[in-house]
C-alpha cells in the first residue's frame, strides 16, 4: 500500500498532516493515561485512609487497567475515524487546486528545449546589442577624423583664397615678390596636402564597417 | 421560501467549520463510551465502598480529560495559524471549482520546476534587450548618415583643392 507523502499539502500548511495527526494522537494518549493515573491516585489515597480496608492496590490497578483497555479501544477508533475525515476534507488540497503562489508554472509551462531556446535568444540579443555598440563607436570615432581633416582642407582652400586675393592687389609689379610668396606657399601646400592624404587614407580603411 | 437561510444551508461548510465539529464529535463519542456506568463497573470494589466519591471522581476525570484535549486542539490550532490557513484555503478551493482538469503539482526535480519560474524574468530581460537593440540600431542608422554625407563634402573640398592647384601650375 503506497503511502500518500501529501506533499503539496505540506507546502501549503507548513507542516505534513499525518504528522499532525500522530502528534495529537500522542498527546491525547498521554492525557488519557494520566487522567487514569491521577484517578487511580486518588482512590489509593483515599484507601489508605479507611482503616480496616480489604481492597488492595493491585486491585484498583486492575480495575484502572480494565478501564483504560476498554477507554483506548474506542478512542483509536474513534481517533482513526476523525483522522480520516481531517485528512480527506480539512487538510487536504483537491486535485484540481493550483495554489496561487505556483501559478508560474500553469502560465508558462516551458519545456527544457524551450527554455534553452529562450536562453539562447537572450545571448543572441546581447551579443547584437554589444555589435551595435562597437560600430556606434567606430562611427563616431570616424565623424571626429573627418571634422579634423574637413577643417585641414579648408584651411588650405583659405590659402588659395589667400594667395589669389593677395595676387589681385598686387598685380604684376611686384612678380619677384609674388613668386616667392607663391613658392613659400606651395611648399607649405605640399606638406598640408600630404598630411590630408594620409589622414585620407585612414578614412577608407573604415569603409569595412560600412 | 426563505433563501437567504437556504442558500447558508446549501453552502458547504468551510475548513474550520468541519475541524471544530470533527473535534466535537470525538470528544462527544469518547466521552459517551467511557460512561459513568462503565466507569463505575470497572471499579466495581471501590463504588461499592465510597459511591458518592466515585462520582465526584469520575466528573473530575472526565471533565480534565475534555479540557486538556480541548487545549491540546487550541495550541496546534494557535501555532500553525490553523484558522487562517483553512479559511484561505477555503477561498483558493472556491476559485477552483470550475476547474475540472488537475492542476500542476511539483514534479519533484528542483531544476525542471525552477525554469517556469525564471520564464517571466527571462521574458522581461528579453523585451527589455530588443528595445535597446533597436534604439542602438537606429541611433547608428543616423550617425552612419551622416558619415557618408561627411565623406562626400571632403571629396568635394579635396576636388577643389585640385582645381585650384592646377590653376596655379
Amino acid at each position: 500500500m503506497s503511502v500518500d507523502p501529501m506533499a503539496y499539502e505540506t507546502q501549503f500548511f507548513g507542516f505534513t498532516p499525518q504528522t499532525c495527526m500522530l502528534r495529537v494522537y500522542t498527546a491525547f494518549q498521554d492525557y488519557l493515561f494520566e487522567m487514569m493515573l491521577v484517578v487511580e491516585g486518588v482512590m489509593l489515597k483515599k484507601l489508605d485512609g479507611i482503616p480496616g480496608c480489604k481492597i488492595s492496590p493491585s486491585q484498583i490497578r486492575k480495575c484502572t487497567e480494565k478501564f483504560l483497555l476498554f477507554m483506548k479501544e474506542h478512542f483509536d477508533k474513534l481517533f482513526a475515524k476523525m483522522e480520516e475525515v481531517l485528512l480527506q476534507l480539512v487538510l487536504n488540497i483537491p486535485k484540481n487546486v493550483l495554489l496561487p503562489e505556483d501559478r508560474v508554472h500553469e502560465q508558462y509551462p516551458y519545456s527544457k528545449e524551450e527554455f534553452q531556446a529562450l536562453q539562447d535568444e537572450l545571448q543572441q540579443l546581447q551579443q547584437q546589442c554589444r555589435a551595435e555598440a562597437a560600430a556606434g563607436q567606430a562611427l563616431r570615432a570616424e565623424l571626429e577624423e573627418q571634422k579634423a581633416v574637413r577643417a585641414e582642407l579648408e584651411k588650405i582652400l583659405k590659402c588659395f583664397d589667400g594667395l589669389e586675393n593677395i595676387c589681385r592687389e598686387h598685380g604684376a609689379v611686384n612678380f619677384k615678390e609674388s613668386f616667392a610668396l607663391l613658392r613659400q606657399n606651395s611648399k607649405r601646400l605640399q606638406d598640408v596636402l600630404k598630411d590630408v592624404e594620409e589622414k585620407s587614407k585612414k578614412m577608407k580603411q573604415h569603409d569595412q564597417l560600412m | 421560501g426563505d433563501g437567504g437561510a437556504g442558500s447558508a444551508l446549501s453552502a458547504a461548510p468551510g475548513r474550520a467549520q468541519v475541524f471544530a465539529t470533527v473535534v466535537d464529535t470525538f470528544l462527544e463519542k469518547l466521552v459517551a463510551a467511557g460512561s459513568y456506568q462503565r466507569f463505575a463497573s470497572c471499579y466495581r470494589c471501590f463504588y461499592k465502598l465510597q459511591p458518592q466519591l466515585t462520582r465526584s471522581i469520575y466528573d473530575q476525570f472526565i471533565s480534565q480529560l475534555q479540557a486538556s484535549i480541548k487545549e491540546e486542539i487550541q495550541e496546534v490550532k494557535n501555532e500553525g495559524n490553523l484558522e487562517g490557513l483553512f479559511s484561505s484555503l477555503d477561498k483558493i478551493v472556491e476559485e477552483a471549482k470550475d476547474r475540472e482538469e488537475p492542476a500542476w503539482r511539483p514534479s519533484g526535480i528542483p531544476e525542471q520546476d525552477v525554469r517556469s519560474a525564471m520564464v517571466p524574468y527571462l521574458l522581461k530581460h528579453r523585451s527589455y534587450l530588443r528595445r535597446v537593440l533597436r534604439e542602438k540600431e537606429e541611433e547608428n542608422r543616423k550617425v552612419a548618415e551622416s558619415v557618408l554625407m561627411g565623406r562626400d563634402r571632403i571629396a568635394e573640398l579635396q576636388q577643389l583643392i585640385q582645381a585650384h592647384k592646377q590653376a596655379w601650375q
